[in-house]
């Protein structure tokens, strides 16, 4: 084995011909600076980086193998096959894992041996303090900046001097550049195109295919974005409990954090689990989908492949996140098909949506006398007045603000169109959940309803399973005749068929799916489930997409462009839009929704007035802030009273309070989020009072704009509440952001920032302060810094709101006062 | 070429703005690090850290006798980098392949207090 004194002498050998910093002639040439004795480099660990990086610091405060691990959140090292240690990944002797910033050495007491241990748990198990150990010394791996350089050396000053100088702003821009092309090199930086913004979109198009132009280059830069975010999330020294589902199938429960709150996992991912094998098993990997995620944060992972499973083990797997590409094809794919197809979409729509002046079109139709529907409420005047409307227009608007009942008015108004005879009705929304909403409510009129989820979510539990294709072909013909059924069986039992029988039963499942689908009056799925390959033959004119403010375009295009001549978006472009990961691609306007640029088109939403969901005090600020105070109330202060409930309201007949919190903001522990501990600790007494007055949990939502306070509330609350574990772990604490669309009897709003001389983030956007604000049936109360947050105009106007009303207040929560804190004078412009 | 001279001129300054970005998000990276194993609310681990035997094989029980035998007190004689003429000491470093154990040598500087702790021992032991 080597040591170091004999790599010393390979110092500057044969450097004649190459060229630092050009990247690839010597494979463990540092990624940054060239630089390549083996003695000086490491390699990421990370399977989708391998890059290698060596240990000086030249202009940079870190050496560049820990500047790479911090800008790319990579965690894992490699040493070189001639360093001292030879080909070694650095990890904890005791429990395998590999985090270098967890790592350092310690020696035993009398031995001159050191070994690798983890500072959390490892180096903190008691038992270890009686053996050999001296653990006084645990000596980190990572220190001032750099890794211990007997480990890893630093390169001589005379290497570093030939060697190629970057600058901290280069790394971090190559580091950028390498989420989306880990083989860029350092010349690509200067490369025309890294740089520049892509075109943005527009108002009008010329045609679809300069439409496409604009957005196939943005859905791009989301997917690439998307993809190296998703792919680098590979988890390590998972811990695996093994369970069997009803269906047989293998399901394996584990955590898998969050260290970002950038990657959310969804039922219906794929991930896949491998082991690296060891003396007694063989190295094994499998895919499976995310059926669910508990609340305790586990995930359940139904694996497709029940053979050879090592369900006798339980630690060291690997979990890797595997990323598709559907629904962005998809995207592409209706792009292409409204560019190249002129029975698309009728020419009408196809000039509306692309901006061109269109003569007015009235659609003929006779309107019904009644404008309900069988088994739905009855509709007030404006949803009357909006389902009127939409039928006998080709292309229109709702607006529904929070609470005005859109998923009934979407469902008259489907309900109505399927009785007109045009043929089958296609239902879709951005979001499962709200398509599953929606498919109930169209079903509850007796329409046949078809809801086609993607094959990966067939075993996500659904509320409306019954209406779900895969549930219907499984029950539709279950006598004991039936071929289906038989071979159904078969497969269930053994796990698999011949291929043969597979081919028979693929066939006939098929022929059974269609014929479903063609007797359904309506087909209900997501707008990338309107690009699924078995609705490929169906053709609907008419298509209703609710939540349509939260799509982008090109999603919202999958379930237009087959055949629609009448369109019905609904939504409300005064709540939160289209949620766009890549800052470039949000930039340039991928995040405007086609309801929106209809808008400013020219096309009126028809805005439904009357709110069912809070209290009279609850709707009036967001009436006259978001809705120029169209907002009527279609419940009374008397319905949503709280009897029984004791509760501190500072003005009883008020159920909201602004509760004044000064505690400071903190980076979270992601370093890309925010959290205050104050207030999460005043969060958890508003909880723990609420539940003692006789509250359940599921009545309570707790939200706040950030991750970081999101993860520190529910860790919070489950280790310091004074009641019951169990409670606290029932009550939802989620981002305003997956509110949207939902509600709950009593909101607390966690606003977190607290900071005089920055902003306020993403409480800067008044949508994210409308949803905020009207997700409360019966009471909220908000957390805050009034000194911060009365900078912002509208804030200032809703603290002045509360102020107005007593109902901003500080103190103890049994001993609420009013608050005279003041405010500060609001900067002039929105931001 | 003139970039060799600019080169050579370089104050190796860092920027106190990016030094201050880049130790936020170090330290928060060494934060989330730490809580996303703490948060494991599982049971400690168990402990294999016992030193295997084999570890000595060839050498008596008594470590001085074998740095005396291969004598690895020896001089850094490589003039730059890290050490700066420092002595180093070699050490052994037990990791694991798969289930098995090993060793490897390495060399740590005489100062580092890794080393310190088990030369003062080996001296209080001796004392005895
Ligand atoms: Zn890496
Ligand atoms: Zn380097
Ligand atoms: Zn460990």
């Amino acid at each position: 084995m080597a040591g170091i004194g004999n790599l010393s002498f390979e110092e500057t050998g044969d450097d004649e011909g190459f060229e630092y910093g050009k990247g690839s002639f010597v494979e463990h040439a540092c990624r940054y600076c060239g630089i390549h004795n083996p003695a000086c480099v490491a390699r990421c660990n990370i399977p989708s980086c391998r890059k290698w990086f060596c240990n000086s610091r030249g202009h940079t405060s870190g050496s560049h193998i820990v500047n790479h691990l911090v800008r790319a959140k990579h965690k894992e090292v490699c040493l070189h096959k001639d360093s001292p240690l030879g080909e070694t990944i650095l990890e904890c002797y005791n429990c395998g894992c590999r985090n270098v910033f967890l790592l350092g050495f310690i020696s035993a007491k009398t031995d001159s041996v050191v070994v690798l241990l983890c500072r959390e748990p490892c180096l903190n198990v008691n038992a270890l303090k009686d053996m050999n150990w001296d653990l006084s010394q645990w000596c980190p791996l990572i220190d001032d900046r750099c890794f211990l350089p007997w480990l890893v050396k630093v390169p001589s000053e005379q290497e570093q001097l030939r060697a190629c100088h970057i600058s901290a702003q280069q790394i971090n821009k190559v580091e950028e550049l390498w989420k989306t092309n880990p083989d860029a090199s350092l010349e690509d930086l200067e490369k025309p195109g890294v740089d520049d913004e892509p075109q943005p979109v527009s108002l009008k198009y010329e045609d679809a295919y300069q439409y496409q132009n604009v957005f196939a280059p943005l859905i791009k830069l989301e997917a690439d974005y998307d993809k190296a975010m998703k792919e680098s999330q590979t988890k390590e020294n998972v811990t695996i409990r093994w369970d069997i589902g009803l269906n047989k199938k293998r399901v394996a429960y584990f955590v898998f954090p969050k260290e970002d709150n950038e990657l959310r996992l969804v039922p219906g991912d794929e991930l896949r689990l491998r082991y690296s094998g060891d003396a007694s098993h063989p190295a094994w990997q499998s895919v499976g989908h995310v059926i669910k995620l508990t609340a305790q944060e586990e995930v359940a992972l139904e694996l497709r492949a029940s053979q050879g499973v090592p369900v006798d083990l339980t630690h060291g797997f690997q979990v890797d996140f595997v990323w598709k590409s559907t629904s962005f094809d998809r995207m592409q794919g209706a792009m292409k098909t409204f560019a190249v197809d002129e029975t698309s979409v009728s020419g009408y729509i196809y000039h509306h949506l692309l901006g061109h002046e269109v003569e007015l079109q009235v659609v003929r139709n006779t309107l019904p006398r009644r404008f309900g529907a069988p088994g739905l409420p009855e509709l007030n005047v404006s949803q009357v007045f909006a389902v009127k409307t939409v039928l006998q227009k080709p292309i229109s608007l709702i607006q529904g603000p929070p609470g005005t009942g859109k998923t009934v008015t979407s469902a008259a108004i489907v309900y109505h169109m399927a009785k007109q005879g045009q043929g089958q009705v296609l239902v879709c929304a951005p979001s499962n959940v709200a398509v599953d909403q929606l498919a109930e409510k169209i079903s509850s009129t007796g329409l046949k309803v078809v809801r086609l989820c993607a094959k990966s979510r067939e075993a996500v539990s659904s509320p409306v399973e019954h209406l779900t294709l895969h549930y219907q072909v499984r029950h539709l013909d279950t006598s004991e005749k039936s071929e289906l059924h038989k071979l159904q069986q078969l497969k269930d039992e053994q796990g698999e068929l011949s291929s043969n029988d597979e081919k028979k039963f693929k066939a006939l499942k098929r022929a059974t799916e269609r014929e479903i689908l063609q007797n359904a009056d309506v087909i209900c799925c997501t707008c990338v489930g309107a690009g699924d390959p078995r609705l490929s033959n169906f053709r609907f004119r008419q298509v209703l997409i609710d939540e349509s403010t939260q799509a982008t375009e090109p999603e919202c295009l999958i379930p237009l462009v087959l055949g629609a001549k009448q369109v019905v978006l609904v939504g409300d472009h005064c709540q939160l839009g289209p949620v766009i990961m890549c800052k470039k691609a949000a930039r340039a306007g991928l995040a405007q929704s086609l309801f929106e640029r209809l808008v400013l088109l020219g096309l009126k939403p028809i805005r439904l007035q009357v709110q069912y969901r809070m209290h009279p005090s609850l709707s009036e600020f967001p009436s006259n802030n978001f809705y120029e105070g169209t907002l009527q109330n279609g419940v009374t202060v008397n319905e949503r009273q709280t009897s029984g409930i004791d509760f501190p309201w500072p003005v009883p007949t008020r159920p909201m309070f602004f509760y004044v919190q000064m505690g400071q903001e903190e980076i979270s522990a992601s370093g890309t989020s925010y959290l205050n501990r104050t207030e999460a600790s005043n969060v958890e007494k508003i909880v723990t009072t609420f539940l003692r007055s006789g509250v359940i949990p599921s009545q309570i939502g707790v939200i706040t704009p950030y991750e970081g306070q999101r993860a520190y509330i529910v860790n919070y609350m489950s280790r310091n509440g004074s009641l019951r574990q169990q409670l606290y772990k029932e009550i939802e604490v989620a981002s305003v952001d997956s509110f949207q669309g939902r509600e709950k009897d009593y909101i607390i709003l966690s606003c977190v920032r607290s900071n005089e001389h920055q902003g306020i983030g993403f409480l800067n956007d008044p949508r994210r302060l409308n949803v905020a604000l009207t997700r409360a049936r019966y009471g909220i109360v908000i957390l805050g810094n009034p000194k911060v947050l009365s900078k912002q105009p509208l804030w200032n106007g809703l603290l002045t709101h509360y102020k107005e009303h007593e109902c901003l207040v500080e103190g103890p929560l049994n001993n609420l006062k009013q608050s005279m804190v003041q405010f500060q004078k609001p900067k002039k412009v929105y931001n | 070429e003139n970039v060799q001279v600019h080169r050579k001129n370089a104050v190796e300054v860092v920027d106190p703005r990016e030094e201050e970005d880049f130790d936020r998000e170090l330290r928060a990276l060494l934060q989330e690090s730490l809580d996303s194993r703490k948060l494991e609310l599982r049971a400690r681990p168990t402990l294999n850290m016992m030193i295997p035997m084999n570890i000595f094989e060839g050498s008596t029980k008594d470590t001085r006798a074998m740095e005396g035998e291969s004598g690895e007190e020896t001089m850094d004689d490589e003039g730059s980098g890290s050490g700066g003429g420092s002595t180093k000491v070699r050490v052994k470093v037990l990791v694991k392949k798969g289930s098995k154990q090993q060793t490897k040598q390495m060399y740590i500087p005489k100062e580092c207090s890794l080393i310190q702790s088990t030369k003062q021992k080996e001296a209080e032991e001796l004392e005895e």
